[in-house]
């Protein structure tokens, strides 16, 4: 139970903050990435495409399959170094290999039904995410759960950025305790020999033992507060980059969106489908267009995802969290607002962290919910969004 | 004394101010029009008077009470509840229910049968429907659709649709029934139709009317009193000749410029 | 008391009597007819609670057109409601659920059923400001919170989940439940109070207009529905004796809300009859055994086919032969299916099997979007079965038939 702020804080350290942000904007990225496929096709069609989590496990897999077919098969000797264009083409099958997906499922689940209740084409977006879930199951390699050779990622080294340098008089003394550590290490060691049992030690190894004890305390009451001085933030250079990517590719859309004519009549459509097929737009070729670009999205971010994270593991459930959480943040920045999914999606990333970060992991995913709940409620709209005044 | 009265009603949507500083009012047994062309603010009036909407500034009355101020509204229900009931511009019917069921919807909101004796199918609750659908059909009846009552109210042709919802807006048994373009969509035959049933609403019914009409010839065949909107303010107000002599409605609604 | 009250008191009795011996039927088939292990039993005990979660979804999201996609925590509510209960006045078999099992039982429905409508009504709160999507995906995330929060009490088992003793296992309960869902929604559809509900579903703005208590309405049928769901929770804990988290996965709530549309959106006879369908579908198929490749590459291969005909038919096609191209391409493709699986089973790869464990859930979810592709209204869209609706269709029936001919 919580009772007071100080209490909610008693898990965290505030020295950490920088860090965990900096991984909350990272996740947020890939949040902001996913929820943008959300927002276009809600945009468009007025429809939440609850298969869409499903097309980036898909990416993810893709990323996979390209891997191996350069030659990173688990268990062989796998090439020793991987160079950028390996990392071009993953990014660039993912991508693809999503768009066609994301063509299909509009085409096949989504047009037959496009004049019938649309609850209609939400039951059917839920039977093609249980059906890709599946019937994953049954053609793609789940067990043991892959993931991709750590060896692709030639990136994998730590960026270090220090914001606040440590107190070098505690760090001196942090580090001056090791050889006292060591020397009651070897003292005890040595005691140890001479012992019949470790469980049951003569005095004179009982009073080594706990001087031993003493000393790495000691050591850690000290190299804690040497830390705890220090403010820094490390990621991996993979990490940078992924968030580069992101950054360019948004800028990208931004571009297509506000400045080409096919992204005004994107946009035109989500304003009113009905005039704008009237006002001779070729609304159907503007929806498959609308998922090639998000479903492709997608397929950065699971590509990058499995890539740059370290250890993530790929199975056919892989994009159930982040679907959720980014559906989430769609809604949150205002459902069918392309900015308002980018803002979306970095702050469920930063909340999701905070909240790990004050020591509530076990409700990282219910937090998303509550969030929602309360922008919902409040600002029906969403952030960015407005809500629609029915006039009567 | 008057049955509804409004006063300085003011209702402004961001910069724009649909109804300004209006004041009019109805006594019982009236015929009233309200015209203006279009964008006046005509249905922006009823649904200020029917809580909707919530005025801005001024106070609408009702009764002797005040059912609207500045900011504050006694509601949709029991506004309602208190003798007040409407049609709509753009028809909302329950378009999947049948046209005896809708009337029967105007009926419940003097219900005395409670949720759980319908749950259990109890048998004041079953007399109750009874009663509603009886007193639905003799609505039905006034306004000719007694021979389509089982009929979906979506598959009813659109002057029939605009009859059955003043049918269910009768069915509420209110002192004041508003009527937002009742004639809308209409041919020659069936406005005059239409008249008789709005003159017999009023003479068997008991009820006051207040509508809204661009049919020049319908209103001022029909109306008393007739009340001129424009821009959200009042330009005329008066008896049927009088209006439409007036050079300012003339003006406003042939477009000169004023 | 007058010979007219008499009657409907006798029919009433009559009804009820009829109800519970249905109830005892099932329970008495289940139990005895030999080839139903206790798997078989389980069977017909859930399917009671299906149709129990389906029908009471229906009367939020089908009757009230309140889209509520979190229906499946309610069931939870009433579930851990009842474990808690049990845990408390349970002693090693000597406590009051061991004593009077039925009575128990019955208590611990209302008490369920009266948790899980607290929780409905927390639930159904943004109803009253949200509307379409936005209320789909509040209601969904309530779902999801309340199941966070009960993986992570230790007072509820946690992760692990808790035992609730004893078992009490009254197959004609869940039977009954059922009954009295459904009887409850249709006199709420058969009396004026039913349409008042029908009406916040079709419009708000007039029904408040009408002086409909729109509020009040929206929020007793979200207490009415949970409160229905929390029961068969408490039935479920009983009957299964562990509940945890995975009892109550996620899907369950997608899958309440497919029955509901599958059924008909607001028809009591379609949200029945799809919730015994879609629970027996992958029930059925446990006992599924291996399935070569070359029958499901196959299959799924003409499900396509067949779909993308039979949807051009329905389109486009008003000939004589309509009836006959609607209803002869189910029957080719099983024909080539069965031939060709045969053929090909032992050809190169097409010969490896997939686990049929794996392959129902397949089938299930393409059950689902073939149905929605081919009738998106729902199999019964708005209609309830009565002799007098039966009368209708087959009466269009024989007249269409009628008309081909000529
Ligand atoms: N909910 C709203 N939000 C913003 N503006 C509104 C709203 N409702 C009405 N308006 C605006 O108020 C003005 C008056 O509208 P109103 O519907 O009252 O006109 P009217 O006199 O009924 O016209 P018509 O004859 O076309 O029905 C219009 O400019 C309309 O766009
Ligand atoms: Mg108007």
């Amino acid at each position: 139970m919580i009772h007071s702020f100080t209490d909610l804080l008693a898990g965290a350290s505030l020295t950490t903050l920088p860090q965990q942000l900096a991984s909350g904007i990272l996740l947020g990225a890939i949040y902001a990435l996913i929820a943008l496929g959300y927002t276009m096709v809600y945009g468009v069609l007025k429809l939440i495409n609850f298969a869409h989590g499903e097309v980036y496990m898909l990416g993810a897999y893709t990323a996979l399959f390209v891997t191996w077919a350069l030659g990173f098969t688990p268990n062989a000797p796998n090439p020793p170094e991987a160079r950028v264009w390996m990392l071009l083409i993953m990014l660039l099958a993912s991508m693809t290999v999503c768009a066609i997906v994301g063509i299909l499922i509009e085409r096949f689940a989504y047009r037959p039904l496009r004049n019938q209740p649309r609850i209609a084409s939400l039951i059917t977006a839920i039977g093609l995410s249980l059906l890709l879930q599946y019937g994953g199951q049954l053609v793609l390699p789940v067990s043991p759960p892959p993931s991709i050779d750590s060896k692709v990622n030639p990136f994998s080294d730590n960026v270090k950025f220090v914001l606040k340098q440590g107190d070098s008089a505690l760090l001196t003394q942090a580090a001056g305790f090791q050889p006292k550590v060591d020397q009651a290490q070897a003292a005890f060691d040595a005691q140890l020999k001479s012992e019949k049992s470790q469980f049951d030690l003569s005095p004179r190894g009982e009073e080594l033992k706990k001087a031993l004890e003493d000393v790495k305390r000691e050591q850690k009451v000290v190299t804690d507060s040497a830390n705890a001085s220090k403010v820094e933030i490390t990621l991996p250079k993979g990490q940078l980059i992924m968030l580069g990517m992101v950054v360019a590719l948004m800028a990208a859309l931004t571009y297509l969106v506000m400045f080409t004519k096919r992204g005004r009549a994107m946009r035109a459509v989500s304003l009113d489908f009905n005039a704008s097929s009237l006002m001779g737009i070729n609304v159907d070729s503007i929806v498959t267009f609308t998922f090639i670009v998000g479903s492709s999205l997608a397929g950065a971010g699971a590509m990058m995802t499995a890539t740059f994270l370290p250890g993530t593991q790929i199975n056919t459930y892989f994009g159930v969290l982040p679907g959720t959480k980014a559906f989430v943040a769609a809604v949150l920045g205002g459902i069918g607002n392309i900015p308002g999914a980018v803002l979306g999606g970095m702050l469920m990333g930063i909340a999701e962290v905070i909240v790990i970060w004050l020591g509530y992991d076990a409700y990282k995913d219910a937090l998303a919910f509550v969030v929602l709940i309360a922008v919902l409620i409040f600002r029906p709209g969403g952030l960015l969004g407005s809500a629609k005044v029915e006039k009567v | 004394m008057s049955l509804l009265s409004l006063d300085k009603a003011t209702i402004q949507f961001g910069g724009l101010i649909a109804v300004n500083q209006v004041s009019f009012s109805l006594d019982k047994g009236d015929i009233f029009g309200l015209i203006g062309p279009n964008g006046a603010g005509k249905t922006t009036c009823f649904n200020l008077i029917t809580g909707i909407y919530e005025p801005t500034g001024g106070s609408v009355t009702f009764d002797g009470k005040v059912i609207a101020k500045a900011g504050k509204s006694a509601g949709p229900e029991s506004i309602a509840k208190m003798g007040i009931c409407r049609t709509f511009q753009n028809i909302r019917l329950y378009g999947s229910l049948s046209a005896i069921e809708n009337v029967m919807v105007g009926g419940f909101l003097r219900h005395r049968t409670g949720l759980f004796s319908a749950l259990f199918d109890l048998k004041r609750a079953a007399d109750e429907t009874v009663e509603l659908r009886e007193a639905g059909m003799k609505l039905l009846q006034a306004v000719g659709l007694d021979d389509v009552a089982d009929v979906r109210s979506r598959d009813l042709p659109y002057g029939s649709q605009r009859r059955l919802e003043i049918a269910r807006a009768m069915a509420t048994q209110p002192k004041l029934l508003l009527l937002d373009e009742p004639a809308a969509g209409m041919n020659p035959q069936e406005k005059m139709d239409l008249m008789e049933v709005v003159r017999s609403i009023r003479d068997q019914f008991g009820m006051t009317v207040l509508l809204i009409e661009h049919d020049m010839r319908f209103v001022m065949g029909l109306c008393e009193k007739i009340f001129v909107l424009d821009h959200g303010e009042e330009i005329a107000f008066g008896l049927p000749e009088e209006v439409r002599a007036n050079p300012k409605v003339i003006a406003a609604y042939l477009g000169e410029a004023h | 008391m007058d010979s007219v009250a008499l009657r409907r008191l006798g029919f009433r009795l009559l009804w009820i009597a009829l109800g519970v011996a249905f109830a005892f039927l099932v329970q008495w088939v289940a139990l005895s007819s030999g080839q139903f292990n206790s798997n078989g039993q389980r069977l017909f005990f859930l399917a009671g609670l299906y149709v129990t979660l389906a029908v009471s979804l229906n009367l939020i999201n089908g009757i009230t057109g309140q889209f509520s996609m979190g229906h499946a925590a309610f069931y939870q509510v009433g579930a851990y409601t009842t474990g808690v209960l049990a845990a408390k006045f349970y002693s090693d078999g000597a406590g009051l659920a061991s004593k009077y099992p039925l009575p128990w039982l019955i208590g611990m429905m209302f008490a369920g059923g009266l948790v899980a409508a607290l929780a409905g009504f927390i639930v159904g709160l943004p109803s009253l400001r949200l509307k379409g999507d936005y209320l789909a995906i509040v209601t969904l995330g309530f779902g999801e919170i309340i199941r966070i929060i009960v993986q992570n009490q230790k007072s509820l088992g946690g992760s692990y989940g808790m035992d609730v003793k004893p078992k009490i296992d009254f197959i004609w309960l869940s039977t009954l439940l059922a009954i009295a869902t459904i009887a409850i929604s249709r006199n709420l559809l058969k009396n004026v109070h039913g349409l008042a509900f029908l009406a916040v579903r079709e419009d708000e703005v007039a029904s408040s207009a009408m002086g409909v208590r729109v509020t009040r309405i929206k929020i007793a049928a979200f207490l009415l529905g949970s409160a229905l769901a929390g029961a068969a929770g408490a039935l479920l804990a009983h009957h299964e004796t562990f509940i945890s988290k995975d009892t109550f996965p996620m899907d369950l709530s997608f899958i309440i809300v497919t029955m509901v549309v599958l059924g008909g959106t607001g028809s009591i006879t379609g949200s029945t009859l799809a919730a015994i369908t879609l629970y027996l579908i992958p029930e059925r198929m446990r006992d599924l055994k291996d399935v070569p490749v070359s029958y499901a590459a196959l299959g799924v291969i003409m499900l396509i086919v067949t779909v993308a005909f039979v949807r051009r038919t329905m389109e486009k096609d008003f000939s004589k032969l309509r009836t006959v191209k609607l209803v002869a391409p189910w029957f080719v493709s099983i024909v080539v299916v069965a031939v060709g699986g045969a053929a090909l089973k032992n050809v190169g790869p097409l010969s490896k099997v997939i686990d049929g464990q794996q392959l129902r859930f397949v089938i299930f979810a393409l059950t689902l979007i073939t149905l929605m592709l081919l009738r998106p209204q729902g199999i019964f869209a708005h209609h309830e079965f009565s002799l007098q609706w039966l009368k209708k269709v087959l009466a269009r029936f024989t007249k269409r038939s009628g008309e081909v001919a000529s």
